[in-house]
């Protein structure tokens, strides 16, 4: 039996109101987008989600360069492959389905929340198969993409190296000319996800490295395919290519997933093929990570969904304490009953909602962008930072909110509700960390048009506001902040990117929730529990998380100065 | 009212569930009983001997030896046209026979009544038992099946019915019984088991969940279980564990043996039907749950409860 | 050979049920609502069949509520060919239903009917059997296998303390036990591909049948809350208590 129930009625909702799902030149009938929706919760509650805890407690295992996944996971991967669902949104020339980003976002949301650790490999061939789209020549799609496409093999990203993290730049992989136009691939990369497992017949790296000559820094960075097998002349993978998985790592948290120390090309015979131009290597990654972003907060959501249900399915069992108005004549309760109990439960679900409908607005401008809208183009540039920080900080906040419910039973790994902290720790961190998409907000998103994007989002967030008052008050700070952004000196305004990044994801948040709040109704059928839920969350959105989100503009313009008040050696004192 | 009653037999004797069945007809009025089957005069005569019992109808016919529905149900339909009401127990047998008659009859049938409330009202489980309806039948016929456990069995002597023939019905000629085969005695799967011994950490050793938790459960055809205090020390395997993080299983009767009962394994076994406890510390919270609680050494216990239980 | 599976709407299997406070019956507003999950093994056993080359066609029926359509399209979403809803909003008993399955059985003309042996809400388990009288097919319920040959079918059913098999002369009858098989997740491209596929609809009048209840429910109440802790004396008390209840060996 199933503890996970996908919240696919609020899925259904938020593909019309929020992300416009039928607005799109693609006519996808209702029917057939709920039938989607509920065959995505169908096979993520029934055969991922039982997955979750074994992947958190028997782990993939490595063994002479190869990694066994824990038992069932291979059922569970061959199902999702025979159901189609990593075709979704792919290209129809290739095999792919060709439905909208957004309805893949939801089927994404379902199996994160269902077992994060082991979908995220999802994610990662979803990554490589955008970048082949976007960058691959004809032959390197007629070869790879289909069988990425069903998921027969899966893909990797790899970027980071020892010494190269945030600093991409830093990597030393090289790839020197071999014949038949192949590269011969040398190198060590870390914290690859996936990079490694007994899930597929092949394994498609996607590798960053330096071709001999190349300029330092990312400008001589090329991309490369490194297949684990090689395909024979009749297509199918059988020449091994010197991809050996060194060791994985021992985490905090997503234990389903093996995270991959990966040596290529040991023995000299790693070959890889370039994709896209030579030195257009970050050009092609950013195609992958920009996506890759919006598939984080993803995750995000997911996990923040399956802690919240855990928590509040936990609060109406666990009986404890008499209602303090003694309205129980002194009898003890469920937990629920209690109001900081309440609180918590409520603000989880605000978090959960408002993150949920950020998100999927920026799914819906990667549809109209691909629809050919210029303009949704730079809107979502705008949202990627923010979405992928705010559901990342979310899914934070709810798990620990969901840990609390639990008191101390809840630190306690046997409830299960730690693993979901556990697991969302990494969220802020990697795909770029939640403080490089605030530099990215504050530097290139809001510098190169001198705030004019954001200054058009305001306007129809003002157009839309009626008479809710935080939200026309957090327009103004918004406002305000990025004015004083745009005049501020570098340092000055980096010091002061977190809180902005989230004073205008809760604007934007607020938006969307204020706009369901108005539409909640519209078609309901009477007494419908979703209506009174979906309105008492955005209530609480708007009226406590909002305004919190007003007290941050101090912090975001305090300046750089306070921060570096202290010498660096008094910082350890 | 006069009732007919399926007796279940194995062609040599009456079963035990039939005794339920007749204990709840005799709420509702005379009890007359049907033997069907090839070679049934020992069946017949030792349920006439059964308390109550009016009559005995024995339909001896080589096309009722396999209990075909398609053979029998016509048989009972036709025998309801003096009767008032038909009775089986809820047994795979009653099951597939007796929603056959009702439709013969044009009847609705209410299936495993737990209780009569009156001459047409019964209660019945639904959802798996999760709520309890108690139903009203405007029919003017009533064909019921019977929970076996809800009722008390009927004495199997003192009774003198009369033992009368029946000729009537015959081989439809739509279906035949191939084979069967005894339940291999493979050990149920924990989660679909109607039985489930569990162990906790007060076995000490995987020795001695051998010893003292495999031979009742054996006795039983149970699933085994665990608590994840026994699981964590290794004396089974993982999935054996019983709890919140293990399997939730709900079976008919769970037997928590030496396992204090943890909230967490508490959640993983609750809705058991009936959950019994063998601890030797009498404040453990499992008592708090457990229908049926003993407070004694499980070294004792245990080989002592699997020694009468088979006698 | 064409195959009838008869499909229901039930409370989802993984949904505990909470009897309505006023007891007249268990709440289903804003619940998740399913396929009934012997109804899916059904589904699953025809498609087998189907892909065995064994069947030529599965027609899926649902007797219930305009929503009973999202069901049906499950079902054609695993592989159903074409659907029909019977479409009503009162409560209908298992013997109206079989009378309407009846009447799309004269329609039909199936080689097999493959049934649920109960649905999880009411618990009825008559359906299957009921069909099998109105129509006066041979039945074969509570299936773990089912093997058509010829004019035939071998149907292996679970029966208490072990299993049987029974023969039986097509048109016939099957009802599933959980053990028959393990139903499919529906694929996106077939529930792409479901949404073309034909769904009539009609009403129990269109068979002639009537489903005014004979039944009446007269309240619907939790089970007896568990009696905490009777504690028993000593191992032959424990021994009673067991026996009394049906445990032994």
């Amino acid at each position: 039996m199933s503890d996970f129930s996908a919240p696919s009625r609020e899925q259904q909702f938020l593909l019309r109101h929020v992300a416009g799902l039928h607005e799109l030149p693609i006519a996808l009938d209702a029917d057939l987008v709920d039938a989607i929706v509920e065959g995505a919760a169908d096979i993520a509650e029934n055969a991922f989600a039982p997955l979750d805890r074994v992947g958190d407690t028997v782990k993939p295992r490595w063994a002479d360069g190869r990694v066994t996944m824990p038992p069932g996971f291979c059922d569970a991967y061959a199902a999702y492959v025979e159901g189609g669902w990593g075709s979704l949104a792919g290209d129809t020339a290739y095999g792919g389905q060709g439905l909208p980003f957004s309805l893949m976002m939801v089927a994404n949301e379902n199996l994160f929340a269902a077992s994060l650790g082991f979908s995220i490999c999802f994610s990662l061939t979803t990554g490589a198969i955008e970048a082949l789209e976007a960058h691959g020549s004809d032959a390197q799609k007629r070869t790879w993409l289909p069988r990425l496409m069903t998921g027969e093999w899966s893909g990797t990203m790899n970027l980071t190296e020892p010494q190269a993290g945030s600093d991409v730049g830093a990597l030393r992989t090289v790839a020197t000319p071999a014949d038949d136009g192949l590269y011969r691939i040398r190198g060590q990369k870390i914290f690859i996800s996936f990079g490694e497992h007994d899930l597929t017949g092949n394994i498609v790296h996607l590798v960053l490295a330096r071709t001999p000559d190349s300029a330092a820094g990312t400008r001589g960075i090329s991309l490369f395919l490194v297949p684990k097998y090689r395909l024979d002349a009749e297509g199918r993978p059988t020449i091994d290519n010197d991809v050996r998985c060194v060791s994985i790592e021992h985490k905090l948290g997503l234990n389903g997933s093996p995270t991959c120390v990966m040596a290529y090309g040991d023995r000299g015979e790693c070959y890889g093929e370039l994709i896209g131009e030579e030195h257009g290597g970050m050009r092609a990654m950013f195609t992958m990570i920009n996506n890759a972003r919006l598939n984080v907060a993803n995750q995000g959501v997911g996990v923040a969904e399956r802690a919240r249900q855990k928590a509040a399915a936990f609060a109406r069992d666990r009986v404890q304490s008499a209602r303090a108005d003694g309205s129980s004549g002194g009898k003890p309760v469920a937990i629920v009953g209690h109001p900081d109990v309440r609180r918590m439960l409520m603000r989880m679900n605000a978090l959960t909602q408002g993150a949920r409908a950020l998100l999927y607005y920026a799914a819906g401008q990667v549809d109209r962008a691909n629809a050919g809208a210029p303009e949704a183009r730079a809107r979502l540039e705008l949202m990627t930072p923010l979405a992928k920080s705010f559901c990342t900080d979310v899914a934070c906040e709810v798990s620990s909110l969901a840990i609390q419910v639990h008191g101390g039973i809840g630190f306690i790994e046997e409830t299960g509700v730690a693993q979901h902290y556990r697991d969302a720790r990494i969220l802020p961190i990697y795909e770029g960390t939640n403080g490089i998409q605030a530099a990215d907000l504050v530097g290139r998103k809001l510098a190169r048009d001198g705030g004019a994007e954001l200054s058009r989002l305001i306007g129809e967030i003002r157009g839309e506001a009626g008479d809710e008052a935080t939200l026309i008050a957090l327009c103004g700070e918004v406002e305000r902040v990025a004015a004083w952004m745009l005049a501020a000196d570098v340092n000055d305004r980096l010091a002061g990117s977190q809180p902005f990044q989230t004073m205008v994801s809760v604007l934007v948040a607020g938006w969307l929730m204020a706009r369901q709040l108005r539409v909640a109704r519209i078609g309901a059928e009477e007494g419908d529990v979703f209506v009174g839920a979906k309105i008492s969350a955005a209530r609480f959105f708007l009226d406590c998380l909002v305004s919190e989100a007003l007290g941050l503009a101090a912090s975001a313009t305090m300046g750089a100065a306070p921060l570096y008040a202290l010498d660096e050696d008094m910082l350890l004192f | 009212m006069k009732t007919l009653v399926w007796v279940e037999h194995d062609g040599k004797a009456v079963k035990d569930a039939t005794l339920a069945v007749v204990t709840a007809a005799a709420k509702l009025g005379e009890v007359h009983l049907l033997v069907a089957g090839s070679g049934v005069d020992g069946v017949a005569k030792e349920a006439a001997a059964i308390a109550g019992v009016g009559k005995v109808h024995v339909a001896d016919n080589a096309a009722f030896g396999h209990n075909l529905p398609e053979n029998i149900a016509p048989l009972v339909a036709e025998l309801m046209a003096s009767h008032d009401a038909f009775l089986a127990p809820a047994t795979t047998t009653g099951k597939n026979i007796a929603p056959r008659v009702a439709a013969l009859l044009d009847v609705m049938q209410i299936s495993e009544i737990l209780s009569v409330e009156g001459p047409k009202t019964f209660t019945r489980p639904i959802y798996a038992g999760n709520a309890i309806a108690t139903v009203e039948s405007s029919d003017a016929k009533l064909v019921l099946t019977v929970r076996g456990t809800a009722f008390e069995k009927a004495a199997t002597s003192g009774g003198s019915g009369t033992v009368e023939a029946v000729s009537a019905g015959g081989d439809a000629g739509i279906s035949s019984f191939v084979g069967a085969e005894i339940a291999k005695s493979e050990r149920p799967e924990l989660t679909s088991a109607k039985i489930i011994v569990s162990g906790g950490r007060a076995l000490g050793s995987s020795e001695k969940y051998e010893e003292v938790i495999v031979p009742l459960a054996d006795k039983l055809g149970a699933a085994l279980g665990a608590s994840r205090a026994a699981v964590d020390a290794g004396y089974v395997p993982n999935d054996y564990q019983v709890g919140q993080t293990g399997k939730i299983v709900a079976p008919q009767v769970y037997f928590a043996i030496g396992i204090s009962g943890a909230i967490q394994h508490l959640a993983g076994m609750k809705d058991s039907k009936t959950i019994v406890a063998i601890n030797k510390d009498e404040d453990a919270p499992i008592f708090q749950v457990a229908d049926f609680g003993l407070v004694a050494d499980l070294f004792n216990a245990v080989p002592e409860l699997t020694q009468r239980l088979g006698d | 050979m064409k195959i009838l599976v008869p499909v229901k709407r039930v409370l989802d299997y993984n949904v505990k049920p909470r009897v309505k406070a006023d007891g007249t019956g268990v709440d289903l507003a804003n619940v998740k609502m399913s396929m009934n999950p012997f109804d899916e093994i059904g589904v699953e056993e025809a498609i087998r069949l189907k892909e065995k080359g064994v069947a030529t066609e599965i027609v899926a029926v649902s007797v219930g509520p305009a929503k009973a359509q999202e069901t049906l399209r499950t079902a054609l979403a695993m592989g159903a060919d074409r659907a029909i809803l019977v479409q009503t909003d009162d409560a209908v008993e298992p013997l109206a239903i079989a009378k309407i399955l009846k009447g799309i059985a004269d329609a039909e003309q199936p080689g097999l009917v493959i049934l649920g042996k109960q649905a999880i809400d009411d618990d009825n388990n008559q359906t299957g059997q009921m069909l099998a009288a109105l129509t006066g097919w041979a039945q074969g319920t509570f299936a773990s296998a089912v093997n058509v040959e010829g004019d035939s079918v071998n149907v292996t059913r679970e029966v208490d303390g072990g299993l049987e098999t029974v023969k039986l002369k097509l048109p016939a009858i099957v009802t599933t036990d959980l053990r028959l098989n393990e139903p499919r997740y529906a694929s996106l491209p077939n529930i792409m591909k479901a949404k073309s596929k034909p769904l009539d609809t009609k009403t129990p009048t269109d068979y002639g049948v009537d489903t005014a209840p004979r039944v009446k429910v007269v309240k619907v109440s939790e089970p007896a809350a568990r009696s905490a802790g009777m504690k028993v004396a000593d191992v032959d008390e424990l021994v009673a208590k067991l026996k009394a209840m049906g445990v032994h060996s």
